[in-house]
């Protein structure tokens, strides 16, 4: 099963009844709107389905190996039928165009609608092209807009080059952020952002401030650099 | 005493008069796409403009226990822009159906012109296509004919007036409004078009159908606190309780919710903030502890 089909499964049988009528006849719509309609379609999903938990069970076989260390836990409703659109327009439409209109979607959304970008961006086909996009996003001071990016995603992880993943885990620690929570933290461990944390350490004893407790995540680089 | 301020621009505004006006008992408030102070000069612009007023205004007012809503249009003074009100007009229907988008406005006559008459028109259209309801300013110079041309112009296109909050009334338009199906919406402010305690022999006069109060706060000399000074007022001459939260809250309510988007059920409950969420580095928390409350 493919992640679009596994998603559109999953929301259909979660939906029934009107909503999912909705999000069939929106999901069709999408393939070939215009990117004004597509635009509205991307918006209208919040007040057509609302913004209830995804419940995982009902998405078997979801998420696919491509997207390893995806999780969709924290997910809405939405966010899910927000990237169906996507998908669904990705399977007709000639790449460019396609880069196009998820960028207008991203560009033109609102905090929510872009966290739903953000959390998915993953599953987007040759996702590197949003590169740019996605660490910009990172300079946001809307914490829910930041966790898109740096929790429970492995973009970061996968495209970010280190200093911008760097900036991540450091904005991370800031914040209070979990750093558990960013996915691959220690297989991207380096010796600069063990540099960094201590700096920051130093800095907020100096301070004297608490340290967060899990800042010893950041500093893995040090102790294993000589062993990369 | 919980109070709405339904009308305030809070970007031109400080975190102190968030915490002030949290204080004072503000839990919910409205911020209408208004222009900026100068002219804009380009579509992009008003994209940001309206993206921050659904993004980080939203998030700061959260910061501070305060739910935020706002309201879109094309506002009565960049409506004299031909090129650039065809490009804002253009960019309403992306924006109406976004979540917490509680009426379109600010949109209305301000120097009446032909253009203002036109896209006001045009914006009732578009409020009647998304079912959401008007905010309509009126203008500062010659206001009593504004206000009548308002009134003209919303019954000639037969829009649903109790989906109209006509504001900034002063003594010789409010009557004129409350002969008509419309909300009577006042702007108190600290030297020009109304104070809190006209406002009050107002309520007194007329009693508290329709009738609503807000501080339009913005850049320019004004305070977010009128609300509350307002009901101080209103107490001071004896008018009672249960009209005065008539005035600051159940009447904002009414209205804003025909967009079916002024959920403020549950802020029945004091709102718990997570400071937290607050930035040290490059934002409203500036190496202060986070405390919850």
């Amino acid at each position: 099963m493919t992640t679009f089909e596994a998603l559109q499964t999953g929301l259909r049988t979660r939906l029934g009844g009107a909503a999912g009528a909705w999000f069939a006849e929106a999901t069709d719509e999408a393939v070939s709107s215009t990117r004004e309609r597509l635009l509205q379609l991307y918006t209208g999903v919040s007040r057509q389905l609302g913004h209830p938990p995804l419940a995982l069970g009902m998405l078997s076989g979801f998420p696919p190996p491509t997207a390893e260390g995806l999780t969709v836990d924290h997910w809405t409703i939405e966010d899910a039928a927000r990237l169906a659109f996507l998908m669904a327009r990705s399977e007709r439409m000639a790449p460019d165009e396609f880069a196009a209109d998820a960028l207008a979607c991203y560009e033109l959304g609102d905090a929510r609608e872009q966290q739903s970008w953000l959390k998915a961006v993953m599953l987007l086909p040759s996702p590197e092209h949003y590169l740019p996009y996605v660490i910009d996003a990172c300079r946001t001071n809307i914490l829910p807009q930041f966790e898109a990016v740096a929790c429970e995603n492995p973009y970061p992880e996968q495209y970010f080059p280190e200093r911008n993943f760097n900036q991540v885990v450091m904005k991370a620690l800031f914040n209070r952020v979990s750093l558990a929570r960013i996915v691959g933290l220690a297989r991207r461990a380096n010796a600069e952002l063990a540099r960094m944390a201590t700096d920051f350490a130093a800095e907020r004893r100096a301070a004297g401030r608490s340290v967060p407790d899990d800042i010893g995540l950041a500093m893995a680089g040090a102790a294993t650099r000589t062993h990369v | 005493m919980k109070m709405i301020d339904p009308h305030v621009h809070m970007t031109s505004r400080t975190t102190d008069d968030y915490i002030a006006m949290a204080a004072a008992g503000i839990t919910a408030l409205v911020e209408p796409a208004f222009w900026l102070g100068q002219p804009r000069t380009t579509v992009g612009s008003f994209v940001d403009y309206f993206n921050s007023l659904l993004g980080w205004e939203r998030f700061r007012a959260s910061q501070f226990g305060i739910r935020h809503f706002c309201t879109i249009g094309l506002n009565p003074k960049e409506a004299n822009n031909p090129k650039l009100a065809c490009e804002v007009i253009d960019l309403l229907p992306r924006y109406l159906s976004k979540d917490g988008v509680v009426a379109v406005g600010e949109l209305g006559f301000d120097d009446q012109t032909d253009a203002e008459a036109k896209w006001f028109a045009q914006q009732l259209e578009l409020a009647r296509e998304f079912k959401l309801p008007v905010l309509v300013h009126t203008p500062h110079r010659d206001k009593k004919q504004g206000t009548i041309r308002t009134i003209e112009l919303i019954r000639s296109l037969k829009f649903p007036e109790e989906l109209v909050l006509i504001d900034h009334n002063n003594e010789e338009t409010l009557p004129l409004v409350l002969n008509t199906g419309c909300w009577a919406g006042h702007s108190i402010y600290p030297n020009t078009k109304m104070d809190e305690h006209r406002m009050a022999a107002l309520v007194k006069k007329y009693g508290t159908g329709r009738m609503i109060v807000n501080s339009a706060a913005d850049w320019g000399i004004s305070d977010p606190l009128k609300v509350p000074k307002t009901t101080e007022a209103m107490r001071s001459i004896g008018i009672p309780e249960e009209s005065i939260h008539e005035v600051v809250w159940k009447n904002p309510v009414a209205f804003f919710s025909q967009s079916g988007q002024f959920d403020v059920s549950d802020l029945d409950e004091p709102p718990t903030i997570d400071r937290s969420q607050k930035f040290e580095a490059n934002s409203v928390l500036r190496g202060e502890s986070s405390v919850s409350r």
